[in-house]
């Protein structure tokens, strides 16, 4: 008998493939080396990319019940309800209304100055408004997910704000979403500046439970002047954010005898937790430097504009000295109370 | 294999419905119903319950794809919910010679130091990344995963459970 005709593959029911563990020690290498690629040298996002647009189908569908019910909900609510927050909003037109007539004033007075003074002209840069579809579940970040993406233009790096301040900064765009990282997230950092004192510094989120507001201004001398109630808001060194948007309010500060800094927690003034209503900036210095080769420098991750950032806060950065773009800001800060 | 005295010998399972299964249970799982750590995974405990009733048709492959799409679908970090799945089908199919000797009640109690081991390799890899501790919260999941663990397996058996001969007795 020739040899070629005999079967000496084994039978089927012995067949099983590769051993289970070594099935699970392949796995698990793959897993740990994507989430290396991940964290560390963000090579995952076309990986990203794929499945979310793979799944994108799925999401649509299994969140409209979901905002059905949402919708129903505020269908339901009361006519005295809805009576009050007309009023509310009314007057609060009003308010920014005169605030605005003043902005408009100022603005028109400040592009004559600067123009005086040969400045580089602030620009007002277009917002998109977008909505938050929901916040991301993973309980170790906190993110939320608007529904705007690459279509509608959203840049990496776009700072988010919402009514009452700066909420974030997108962090990573799909096609027709896009995921906005919070001020309160831990690895989220932003530069601020304390009006009343003219202070710089960097603010870091900080949502560990009981550290009481979610946000904390490190590397502040023990004898710096902050108080409990200071306004912090964006201070315009980082070119991302647009100067003199409210960040956070100073809910407490603890001097420390173990360390030359004190702590400071913060309270942000965005409403981080059930923001809806959203508005995406452009960041400034992709609106300034379009032209120009700087541009792809901003939407750097944030972790790493974070670590730059404490030092270009130190620098004395006086030419960009953002006290006329500050004026505005402070007549809206005022406006709501 | 060997069958413990008085079960009934159930019909071979369709694949097809496994597959809904599963993909029902991401869905649930893709529900945006807020940021909760307490909120058990659905998708861990079906690919737990068919890898012990069904090794053959819920490999790690399978395990590994589902966790990805977790991963980019929970914005967590790549390969996160991929290697819990994978270590928990490892876990299942150890020891499911011996869990399927047991009543449901019992096997619910022995999966739950699975499930416990697995949002434990969860935390462990997010907070080696970085991640914020959820808070103790997080402890309820595996305990709600076992508790319905008897329910699942009544749900998802009961296709197998019909009868092998319908008639207008007995039409399912």
């Amino acid at each position: 008998m020739p040899l070629g005709t005999v079967d000496r593959r084994a039978p089927s029911l012995f067949r099983q493939g590769p051993s289970l563990l070594s099935q699970m020690a392949f796995y698990s290498a793959l897993a740990l080396f994507l989430m290396v690629a991940d964290a560390r040298f963000k090579l995952t996002e076309p990986v990203r990319q794929v499945v979310a647009s793979v799944l994108y189908p799925v999401q649509w569908l299994v969140i409209q019940p979901v905002a059905l019910v949402q919708q129903g909900a505020g269908y339901m609510q009361s006519l005295e309800q809805a009576q009050a927050q007309a009023r509310a909003a009314d007057q609060r037109l009003v308010q920014v209304a005169q605030s605005a007539h003043l902005a408009d004033q100022l603005l028109d007075e400040n592009l004559h100055l600067r123009a005086l003074l040969a400045l580089r002209e602030h620009l007002v840069s277009p917002g998109q408004a977008a909505e938050v579809v929901h916040d991301t579940p993973d309980p170790y970040t906190r993110r939320v997910v608007i529904d705007r993406g690459q279509t509608s233009g959203i840049a990496l790096g776009s700072p988010v704000l919402d009514a009452n301040g700066v909420l974030g900064q997108v962090t990573r765009v799909y096609a027709l979403r896009s995921e906005v990282t919070l001020l309160i997230d831990r690895d989220q950092a932003i530069p601020v500046f304390n009006p009343r004192t003219g202070a710089r510094s960097v603010a870091y989120g900080d949502p560990s439970p009981g550290g009481g507001g979610n946000i904390e201004l490190r590397f502040v001398p023990s004898n710096a002047d902050v108080v409990d109630g200071d306004l912090l808001t964006t201070s315009g060194v980082d070119g991302v954010y647009p100067a003199g948007i409210p960040v956070a309010r100073v809910l407490r500060v603890e001097h420390r005898a173990d360390s030359a800094f004190s702590r400071i927690y913060c309270e942000p003034m965005a409403r981080v937790q059930q923001a809806r209503h959203v508005l995406v900036l452009p960041p400034v210095v992709a609106v300034e430097d379009a032209p120009t080769a700087q541009a792809p420098a901003t939407p750097a991750p944030v972790a790493k504009a974070a670590a730059a950032k404490p030092a270009a806060t130190k620098a004395p950065e006086k030419t960009a000295k953002p006290a006329p773009a500050a004026a505005p800001a402070r007549a809206r800060q005022e406006s709501p109370r | 294999m060997i069958m413990p005295r008085g079960q009934p010998l159930l019909l071979p399972v369709n694949p097809v419905f496994m597959g809904a299964s599963l993909v029902a249970a991401l869905a649930i799982n893709m529900l945006p119903l807020g940021r909760a750590a307490w909120m058990p995974d659905l998708l861990m405990m079906l690919i737990a319950f068919w890898s012990v009733h069904q090794p053959q048709r819920v490999g790690m492959g399978l395990a590994f794809m589902f966790g990805l799409c977790m991963d980019v679908q929970h914005s967590a970090l790549l390969g996160q919910h991929a290697l819990v799945y994978c270590l928990l089908v490892f876990g299942a199919v150890s020891v499911r010679r011996r869990l399927l000797w047991f009543s449901l009640p019992v096997q619910a109690l022995q999966m739950l130091p699975l499930f416990f081991m697995a949002h434990a390799v969860a935390l462990i890899v997010r907070l080696i990344s970085g991640g914020v501790f959820p808070g103790w919260s997080m402890v309820i999941a595996p305990v709600v995963e076992a508790l319905l663990w008897p329910l699942i397996s009544g749900l998802l058996l009961a296709p197998q459970r019909r009868a092998p001969d319908a008639d207008e007795n007995r039409p399912l």
